[in-house]
């Protein structure tokens, strides 16, 4: 088993630091303390962290901000940031309205 | 049983995405060995970043080394229009699944189209870090400046402060301060400057001071930058206290490096990697770009951080590999199509900023020079340093002094000079020596052709008691000749006084004005910028 997928591993408790209270990912407004928490509360891949906390799922879709998510989840994990997997990539790779993704168009003769 | 295919879906030989300098060098080499190739591009305007760029590139005449790159870019759309591609723009890739299939954002409709072969070419994004108040307005990243200044014309702000010293914040500073704004400082964590020297020498000789070793601690303001404030830091990154500086700005530009757009690949289910040498995750190619999905290939910045010169030449690559995979060439079409363009490209990858040397601490040129020190932690050579690069020789009379002194893949001053006085030979990354038997025209060619702006004529005694000093400027307003000011030195401080003495304009120079500054000769060696007196 790696390191990271051990759930076992004590990364002992969350201390707050300062700087906590600095936006990451500014989309959905999560700040370094609540990420640095997350992990603490067994959050170890990006997956987990997107979903426990929205951080990347916002309108730039992590464009801004995944990188530096990446380095504080690995930081509190004492890992490297590029033993981490990244999140899932998925379809739309941009901000698309509903209507617009629905639209498929069917006429292609134009 | 395959399922039966769309009939509202289009097919094409081969699609291309991004019409960046790699994507759309990729359509054209594809499109000419016949390829039904359709390229489609998020932006508004095709070329990518090339358009951004109005400075002179590097490398040499097959690299298109000495133009400007929003030059490039409209003789790639030419090549490209010529060469038949389709390039579709406002048109956002959403997804690539699986057997190549596209979905396309344009308008409020989407479309679904097929490849029997892929390129992405989607380029990359940049970077960001936090700090103190990093999300206040007036928090930007350079290529944002880049934008709004050589796209759409508008100012960034009045004065500003750069963070970071690659090649993207050093190139970036000066077109700040060619667009009129003022750039307070430029700042980076590292201890030396990660960028060319030359692009950090025509910043410091206007006198922006460098900060190595330091970084921004916040962002003062409350609804947008009014203000900054940095400090050293140490080894480890952290801050020292009491070192703190204050700079007032009104906005803080973000050069830290860029991260490869491969979302698409990773979404097709390429395999990836993380190689931070490479700028993050990036899709594990072959050698010739092809990923762990037979057909579906990566080029330029996607696939690793470069310079737009080599993403042109994998992006060539990439359509001629395309090309075979579809049997539209045989393999020995592609070897003879490939050959000169691999040793483009090797020939880019050389010198001490190639991508094999990141991270390693070069102390001495390839000719056993040991590489100027404040260059490399205060953006200026020494006057103390100068004399022992053989761009800088002595005589009577105008001759070139090159200030070129680390080992870049760059030899257009070697073909500027119509007298043979300037030699780089045939290892590209050579420094440029002056022969100084050899008679000077005075033409200036070398001046304009130096995408560094290292190049000066000097005569180093008029007779007079004075020397004059000819130098690249790439400054509006240019002075009137007669035009009193200072001189100033290599750091950017005032050294003497001086005279603008000559103006010469000329299309062979492409935009690149060369001032004549008369100074006492004491300071020719020294004085290597003008002030005009306010």
């Amino acid at each position: 088993m790696n390191t990271l997928s051990d759930r076992s591993r004590d990364i002992g408790e969350f201390v707050s630091q300062p700087g906590d209270e600095m936006i990451i990912c500014r989309c959905e407004e999560i700040t370094k303390g609540e990420i640095r928490r997350a992990v603490h509360e067994g959050m170890f891949t990006m997956t987990e962290i997107r979903r426990y906390l929205r951080a990347g799922m916002g309108l730039c879709q992590g464009q801004t901000c995944s990188k530096l998510v990446k380095g504080i989840v690995a930081r509190e994990l004492k890992v490297s940031p590029a033993d981490l997997e990244p999140a899932t990539s998925r379809v739309p790779m941009r901000p698309i309205e509903m209507k617009v993704f629905a639209n498929e168009n069917e006429d292609e003769d134009e | 049983m395959p399922l039966p295919e769309r009939n509202d879906m289009k097919r094409y030989d081969l699609i291309v995405v991004g019409a960046g300098p790699s994507g759309l060098s990729a359509a054209i080499e594809a499109s000419k060995r016949g390829v039904k190739t359709i390229v489609f591009d998020e932006n508004a305007r095709p070329g990518g970043q090339l358009f951004k760029q109005i400075h002179k590139f590097f490398g040499s005449k097959e690299h298109k080394a000495k133009i400007r790159g929003f030059v490039i870019g409209q003789q790639l759309l030419d090549e490209a229009g010529k060469a038949g591609v389709e390039v579709v723009l406002n048109a956002t890739v959403i997804g690539l699944y699986q057997d190549k299939e596209i979905v396309v954002k344009t308008g409020d409709t989407v479309h679904h189209y097929k490849g029997d072969s892929i390129i992405i070419a989607t380029g990359a994004s940049e970077n960001m870090v936090t700090f103190d108040g990093w999300t206040l307005p007036g928090v930007i990243g350079a290529g944002a400046a880049q934008t709004l200044m050589n796209l759409h014309g508008i100012k960034p702000g009045k004065r500003v402060l750069m963070l970071g010293s690659g090649n993207v914040g050093l190139v970036v500073s000066f077109q700040l301060m060619q667009a009129g704004c003022e750039v307070a400082a430029l700042v980076d964590a590292a201890p030396e400057i990660g960028g060319y020297g030359v692009h950090a020498a025509k910043v410091a000789r206007t006198g922006v001071p460098f900060y190595l070793s330091h970084t921004i601690v916040k962002a003062e303001g409350t609804d947008h930058v009014t203000g900054v404030t940095i400090a050293a830091v140490d080894d480890h990154f952290r801050f020292i206290p009491g070192t703190e500086k204050h700079f007032d700005v009104d906005t803080i530009c973000v050069a830290v490096g860029l991260s490869p757009m491969s979302q698409l690949l990773k979404m097709a289910g390429c395999r990836m990697s993380d190689d931070p040498k490479r700028g993050g995750q990036v899709p594990i190619i072959d050698g010739h770009g092809e990923t762990s999905i037979p057909g579906l290939f990566a080029a330029g910045d996607v696939s690793g951080i470069e310079e737009a010169s080599s993403a042109m030449i994998e992006g060539r690559q990439a359509g001629i590999y395309a090309a075979e995979f579809l049997g539209f060439i045989s393999k020995t079409e592609m070897d003879n199509g490939e050959e000169k363009l691999d040793a483009a490209l090797d020939g880019l990858r050389q010198g001490m900023f190639a991508p094999k040397n990141r991270g390693k601490n070069i102390e001495k040129t390839e000719e056993g020079i040991d590489i100027s020190r404040n260059l490399l932690c205060r953006g200026f050579i020494g006057d103390d340093e100068i004399e022992r690069f053989p761009g800088v020789t002595h005589k009577a009379g105008v001759h070139p002094v090159i200030e070129c002194t680390q080992n870049i893949p760059c030899n257009p001053c070697q073909d500027a000079c119509a007298m043979h006085c300037i030699m780089v030979g045939k290892v590209i990354t050579a420094l440029p020596a002056v022969d100084p038997s050899l008679k000077c025209a005075d033409c200036g060619m070398c001046v304009a052709s130096c995408s560094g702006q290292a190049i000066f004529l000097v005569n180093e005694d008029c007779g007079d008691g004075t020397a004059t000093v000819t130098l690249p400027y790439e400054f509006l307003p240019v002075p009137d000749e007669g035009t009193r000011g200072r001189a100033l030195g290599r750091n950017g401080q005032e050294v003497c006084d001086a005279e603008v003495v000559k103006i010469r304009t000329s299309p062979a120079y492409d935009h690149t004005t060369l001032l004549t500054m008369s100074v006492p000769k004491e300071f020719a060696m020294k004085a290597r910028f003008f002030k005009a007196n306010a």
